[in-house]
């Protein structure tokens, strides 16, 4: 276990090439892929959070702690493919159309990824039907939308009018965020749920769905 | 002119307001009311006929679509650049420059590393360079007997998001931070002959956005990377500079001030007060309104109250935090200049 506290650690650090290292040593000692996210990639992802949360990190060090977790997981896929690993829930996530800002919405997949989500990310200046039609394809639990203009935040209540149109607001449950977003915005557009920064999206995530 | 008030003052040109306002001199009747990033929105684009992505591309609707600060909104400055893009396009990234429900985006972002800098000869020529120097002129002629003109400079940590991009630049801090340092200085000479062009064209100061925004940017990160690089480029500039970064900004204003600038343009989730406790009176503070809890999704009132906080917390102009939505109701910009008009 000591190994795996040490990949932990390695994540909350940002350094990649000890995170690939340790991954593949705890694997090779035996170790279950499942224990290895659990105990190494998920505990070092949520140290990460609370830290970019509570102001003690700062964007880079949320993109070097997603990029070692990244390469982690790179590791243990091969073999998450073949056990066919559980997941919390399936979520769909994108950037609204008209906006390209990625990098908060990608630190958000990274974080619900290592948290054992399954993330669907249709990218950035995504068009309101084809988050439609992934959520019905993909029967999603959550539907994750990032807007970082003003101007493209109002996009994300034509996704949810979109939603019920289609039948299937009942089914999923709409999170939101991005700079511009508000607590009261997220009401006023009737998602079920809005976190301040991707450090607190995971947590948030699980709530909503009582996990 | 009217008198009365303050020790029956006379009322000042909004030219004369801003400048005094803006270099820390003796206060008028009123506060003035400025916007150094941009006030472009939809509303003001149908009233007076002018559009996106002329007004980017095109000096003449570039230099109407700003004098309607100053027509319509009844503010002291008038800033034509509405973009942060300019640079990047005169330096080789493709942008898309939108429409009036869009601004500008930088799509491609060809550079690596310091190597891959490519500075033109004939930077201040090329058309996203020549549209802001010609609109300014314009402008200079048409009002600048009684109107501050502002100019606009992307400083070179902004430069890099642009010609990196934003995601590799900010793991390049962690990576190489000698190469952040390569790429910082190699883009000095464009802000310095961008802001200075723009000095010689009329403007009466800068804006010089450098976005080490509040979470992007720490502290320490800021100290190390961008305080050095100021430090070296703000003597090089020869009129007054306002530095604009958006977020939550307070940790930084004790390093802010001691880099040269004339003026920082600061957001409302930094409280104006404790704005100006940090400012120590070392730079004045444009700016203090909030985009969107206030001139976005809020009332006139809302807005008037947000503006009469900042003037009484001793902010030296009062406008929008950064450049406005461009959803935003010209009721709430009006707004601003109402609680201005009330005095101090």
């Amino acid at each position: 276990m000591s190994d795996l506290s040490r990949l932990s650690q390695s994540i909350d650090q940002g350094d990649r090439e000890e995170a690939v290292k340790l991954t593949e040593e705890a694997l090779g000692a035996g170790v279950n892929p499942q224990d290895i996210i659990a105990s190494g990639l998920q505990a070092g992802m949520a140290v990460v959070g609370d830290k970019f949360s509570n102001g003690e990190y700062f964007l880079p060090d949320m993109l070097m702690a997603a990029r070692a977790m990244k390469a982690a997981l790179e590791v243990l896929k091969p073999l998450l493919e073949k056990t066919g690993v559980p997941t919390i829930a399936k979520v769909v996530i994108g950037t609204v159309e008209g906006d390209m800002h990625d990098i908060g919405k990608n630190v958000v997949a990274t974080f619900l990824t290592g948290d054992g989500f399954e993330v669907l990310d249709l990218g950035s200046n995504v068009p309101v039907n084809n988050f439609i039609e992934a959520v019905k394809e993909k029967k999603a639990d959550i539907l994750g939308m990032s807007a970082l203009l003003t101007t493209t935040m109002p996009v994300m209540g034509k996704v949810i009018k979109a939603l019920e149109e289609a039948g299937l607001r009942s089914n999923v449950k709409v999170v939101v965020g991005g700079a511009p977003m508000t607590q009261d915005y997220a009401n006023h557009i009737g998602a079920d749920g809005y976190a301040h920064d991707g450090g607190r999206a995971a947590p948030m995530c699980r709530q909503l769905l009582g996990k | 002119m009217t008198t009365g008030g303050n020790g029956g003052k006379p009322d000042l040109t909004p030219r004369r307001r801003f400048m005094s306002n803006l270099m820390g001199g003796r206060k008028g009747k009123r506060v003035s009311v400025s916007n150094p990033t941009s006030i472009a929105c939809v509303e003001l684009m149908d009233k007076i006929g002018v559009h996106f992505p002329e007004a980017h591309t095109d000096a003449r609707a570039m230099a109407e679509l700003a004098a309607a600060g100053y027509e319509v909104l009844g503010f002291d400055t008038i800033m034509p650049e509405f973009s942060v893009q300019q640079e990047a396009a005169a330096l080789g990234c493709e942008v898309n420059w939108g429409n009036d429900g869009m601004m500008p985006e930088v799509l491609t972002h060809p550079v690596k590393q310091v190597s891959d800098v490519v500075i033109p000869e004939n930077l201040l020529e090329k058309p996203s360079s020549r549209v802001i120097l010609d609109a300014i002129s314009l402008l200079r002629r048409e009002y600048g007997d009684r109107v501050a003109i502002l100019g606009k400079v992307m400083g070179p940590w902004t430069i890099c998001y642009h010609t990196v991009g934003v995601e590799d630049f900010l793991l390049m801090t962690r990576l190489d931070p000698d190469q952040v340092r390569a790429l910082l200085d190699a883009y000095i000479p464009v802000t310095v002959a961008f802001a200075n062009a723009q000095i010689q064209a009329g403007a009466d100061a800068v804006t010089l956005p450098d976005h080490a925004t509040g979470n992007m940017v720490s502290p320490k990160d800021y100290a190390e990377f961008l305080v050095p690089m100021h430090r070296k480029m703000l003597p090089q500039i020869g009129g007054p500079t306002i530095l604009h970064i958006c977020g939550k900004c307070l940790d930084r204003i004790p390093l802010i001030i001691t880099e040269g600038y004339d003026s920082y343009h600061f957001e409302w989730q930094n409280d104006p007060k404790k704005a100006v406790e940090a400012a120590r009176g070392e730079i004045s503070l444009l700016g203090g309104i909030s985009n969107i809890e206030g001139l976005l999704q809020g009332t006139p009132d809302d807005v008037y109250q947000q503006a009469r906080y900042n003037v009484e917390a001793g902010v030296d102009s009062i406008g929008p935090e950064c450049a406005i939505s461009l959803r935003t109701p010209i009721a709430n910009l009006k707004a601003i200049v109402a609680a201005a008009e009330e005095g101090y």
